[in-house]
């Protein structure tokens, strides 16, 4: 069930509810218990693909099993490693880039092989990334042998299930066994519904009121209207911020939901656009994927170790690889190579700018940084145009746009809309995000090493206060009084 | 202060709102479904999208009258229940696109106990190649999804729209107001003020709507054909019968449809008669196509100093005509030409061209040559 609808808000309280009971008189119980209502969370889409959840679990906590035995005895498990990638990757070739590559294939070749149309099982790229990064890990001797009831929660715990952050085996799995004392409960279940409700505000007051000019936009693109200026430029800017808000609201519920029993996934979001750099941008957006895509591809490609041109080609094949991953279409994996060039310039520009002592004078850098953030958010909002249309035909319609192509007038620029993007600009890049507010609490784990730290906001800072309680309640009962429209978070089609 | 302190109140607030609200909402929903007078808040503006799928599903309508704002505007079952015997529902949309058309007719003709769909044409009037433009429409509480499955876990969220959405919170409390705002007794006929479906249009509001409109035209987009085909496919093997019709604008608009893209206008007639003849070859389930769009009694009305006794603006008609409309395509043939029984309704589209001649020559001061076009500003029809 969708985060933003009314069914996950009591299935959220029940849970809870149980959970806390369950903590104070049977202990024991609350790891199965949780297994089955992360279960039942995804039954509530499909019945059927439980199955496949459940069989991809087993395989995978049995070849990771085998490996991490046959490691502590210093016997070689490349062989599995290998069965175990083979097996991941084969499974989500077969649901999600089927069409993709028959397609692609029909077209290269000519042959007219008929597209599977395999159903996309929920949460399939998720699922199977975290399970790919156990068996690198235990094929590292970095994991320790858990129990299967562990293993499935680690891979099913349903606050991250659907579409993240993508967990690791080694920072979840402890946090199942840990006990809290009853104040460290009240403060996890406190911050973690504050947490929630900014999420619910980000997704239904704006992401949502975004989402219909965005898509008429983009609609109107992909069926061949000549976008004019107006259009492409309030799609374009619309889509940006809406892309912005739903990701960063789906992490904060997602992260809420789980404070409330105690446990921390990864940091995953920290303003992206208030990023000065693409190399920072991808230090602050969907952390946990970056970090995956560097430790487990970038890195094992070799990384940095062979010199800039070797450098170069692995973070282009990295970035490819991880446009994929978000779906099976050509335009994301463009929008992968988008970004990679991005950060190959990027890295350039820094090492020749690091030989040269390049650095701009002190009374200029903020100004300096200032059209660093705006460069930064103008080369990311033009790759959002790759990643937003369905085919490449609208992104070069959209893009046409942008530089005057077209002529249509589907959206007025307004002075509401004007109003709204100035209000949108300087939420993003100068208000204190979720994370900054109530880091006090730690609702996230630690960021990891090598991306962006969370700021100090002082006075901003949550704490548990009467006025602070009715303003978040007010807030969560307004953003509630708009879920009627349900709309689906954007990266749970990934 | 403690973290439980804090969950007490931010959970007093939350659950006393909820409850304040579901209570609300609960009491205004029955209210408005049980008093007669509330079946004339089907022509006001807002409740399009919030909640007219749940009142379609509560008020059980032997007779759905769907489409655009002409349609929202022009049928209220309080005059049309007792005049024609009928227990029907206005599902009209404002700025309705064609693929939520479409959507409109699937879900009436998935209803029980609907027999009979009354649909303006001019939902799916669209030369805008996206057919698929509607803001806030959520299909969920439609009874069928896009591909005609019944929609799962409707009774869920038809029970979060009525009585724990925004949407639903704000409309019943302009219902109440509007109610309130009759004395006893009072119908809303008697208040053009508030239920503006029954305003009239004056001679000076016949020349801006003229002037706001001028550059309109009537036509289709292959994307809107294969929406309207949809709808044709889903009432192909219902019992529902369908009684389709080019609207009754006012003649100075439709002399400006064929001034801006005659071809585009007489393609559209042709097509949707083509597309209903076939309809009716193959399918169990009939469709009467009328043709209102015409030089008749009703268009070609000159406007009086009191107003129009037909008319709210160019092309929207007033209910007592929905009344008039309704009778003639049951049978009563007063008005406009029913296509799909005339001998040669090809030709009987194509004298448009002819009326459009006569017309013009009959009031050369209705089309004055020196008003400058102007961009279409408006999406309310």
């Amino acid at each position: 069930m969708p985060f933003n609808s009314y069914p996950y808000i009591a299935f959220l309280i029940f849970a809870v509810g149980a959970f806390l009971l369950l903590e104070a008189y049977f202990p024991r119980a609350r790891r199965p218990y949780l297994l089955l209502l992360s279960y039942l969370f995804y039954a509530w889409w499909r019945t059927d693909f439980i199955l496949l959840l459940v069989g991809s679990t087993i395989v995978n906590y049995t070849i990771g099993s085998e490996i991490t035995r046959r490691h502590a005895k210093g016997w070689s498990t490349h062989v599995l490693l290998l069965a175990g990638l083979a097996f991941n990757l084969g499974l989500i070739s077969l649901f999600k880039y089927d069409d993709l590559f028959v397609g692609t294939a029909n077209a290269l070749f000519g042959t007219g092989f008929a597209l599977p149309h395999f159903f996309l099982p929920l949460a399939i790229s998720f699922f199977t990334f975290e399970q790919i990064s156990y068996l690198v890990d235990a094929s590292q001797g970095k994991t320790r042998l858990y129990s299967f009831l562990d293993y499935a929660l680690f891979v099913a715990f349903f606050p991250h299930l659907i579409a993240g952050p993508i967990v690791r085996y080694n920072d979840l799995i402890p946090q199942f066994h840990e006990s809290r004392d009853t104040q460290t409960r009240d403060t996890d279940i406190a911050a973690g519904a504050t947490l929630f409700t900014i999420g619910l505000a980000k997704k239904t007051l704006i992401a949502d009121n975004l989402a219909p000019f965005a898509d008429a936009i983009f609609g109107s693109a992909q069926h061949g209207v000549a976008l004019g200026p107006g259009d492409a430029w309030l799609g374009t800017l619309f889509f940006a911020f809406q892309i912005y808000f739903d990701f960063s609201a789906y992490t904060d519920m997602a992260l809420g939901s789980a404070c409330m029993f105690g446990i921390r996934l990864p940091f995953n979001f920290n303003s992206p656009y208030k990023a000065a750099s693409i190399i920072e941008f991808w230090r602050r957006w969907h952390i946990s994927l970056s970090t995956f895509l560097r430790d487990y591809l970038y890195i094992s490609l070799g990384g940095n170790r062979q010199g800039s041109v070797r450098r170069y080609v692995n973070l282009m094949i990295t970035m490819l690889l991880g446009g994929l991953w978000h779906g099976a279409n050509w335009t994301f994996m463009l929008w992968g190579g988008l970004h990679g060039t991005y950060l190959v310039i990027n890295h350039a520009w820094r090492n020749v700018a690091g030989r040269f002592g390049w650095r701009p004078p002190e009374n200029l850098a903020w100004a300096s940084h200032a059209a660093s953030v705006l460069i930064t958010f103008a080369a990311t909002t033009f790759a959002w145009v790759v990643f937003r249309s369905p085919d490449l035909a609208s992104a070069g319609n959209v893009m046409r746009g942008l530089v005057g192509g077209g002529s249509s007038h589907l959206v007025s620029f307004s002075p509401l809309a004007a109003g709204a993007l100035v209000v949108l600009f300087a939420v993003v890049w100068f208000a204190p995000n979720s994370m900054e507010i109530l880091w006090a609490y730690r609702p996230a784990l630690e960021p990891p090493r090598g991306t962006s730290q969370v700021r100090d906001i002082g006075r901003w800072r949550w704490q548990p206060s009467r006025r602070g309680a009715i303003a978040y309640g007010a807030l969560c009962v307004g953003a509630m009084l708009a879920l009627s429209n349900l709309s689906p978070f954007i990266y749970f089609q990934f | 202060m403690s973290g439980r302190a804090y969950l007490g109140w931010f959970l007093g607030v939350v659950v006393t709102a909820v409850v304040a609200m579901v209570a609300f909402n609960a009491f205004a929903d029955a209210y408005l479904l049980s008093t007669p007078k509330g079946k004339s808040l089907q022509t006001v503006s807002g409740f399009e999208r919030v909640l007219k799928p749940a009142w379609l599903d509560s008020i059980k309508p032997d007779t759905v009258f769907a489409g655009s704002s002409r349609m929202r505007e022009g049928f209220d079952p309080t005059l049309l229940d007792p005049a024609l015997h009928l227990h029907s529902f206005d599902y009209g949309l404002s700025s309705i696109s064609p693929y939520e058309a479409r959507r409109l007719i699937q879900d009436s003709a998935a209803q029980p106990s609907v027999r009979a769909i009354f649909v303006s044409m001019d939902a799916f009037a669209s030369t805008a190649a996206v057919a698929r433009a509607g803001s806030g429409f959520d299909e969920l509480r439609l009874a069928v999804t896009a591909s005609g499955q019944p929609t799962p876990r409707r009774s869920l969220w038809l029970f979060t729209t009525r009585y724990l959405s925004g949407g639903a919170l704000g409309m019943h409390a302009l219902s109440l107001y509007l109610l309130a705002q009759l004395k006893s007794g009072q119908p809303a006929s008697d208040r053009p003020d508030l239920f503006t479906a029954y305003s009239r249009m004056t001679q000076t509001g016949f020349r801006k709507d003229l002037a706001f409109r001028y550059g309109r035209q009537m036509a289709w987009s292959a994307p809107a054909r294969r929406e309207f085909n949809l709808a044709l496919d889903a009432l192909c093997n219902t019992g529902v019968r369908a009684y389709l019709f080019f609207p009754p604008d006012h003649f100075a608009m439709i002399a400006r449809y064929m001034a801006n893209n005659a071809d585009g206008l007489l393609s559209f007639k042709h097509e949707v008669l083509h597309d209903v003849q076939r309809h009716n070859v193959r399918c169990r389930g009939k469709v009467s196509l009328f043709d209102f769009l015409t030089l008749n009694d009703l268009t070609r009305e000159t406007i009086g100093p009191a107003g129009s006794n037909s008319y709210i603006d160019l092309i929207h008609f007033r209910p007592p005509i929905g009344v008039r409309l309704a009778r003639r395509m049951l049978g009563n043939n007063d008005l406009g030409i029913d296509l799909t029984a005339a001998h040669d309704p090809d030709n009987e589209i194509d004298r448009l061209k002819n009326d459009v001649a006569a017309w013009r020559a009959a009031h050369p001061e209705i089309q004055p040559s020196g008003v400058a076009p102007r961009p279409e500003a408006d999406k309310e029809d």
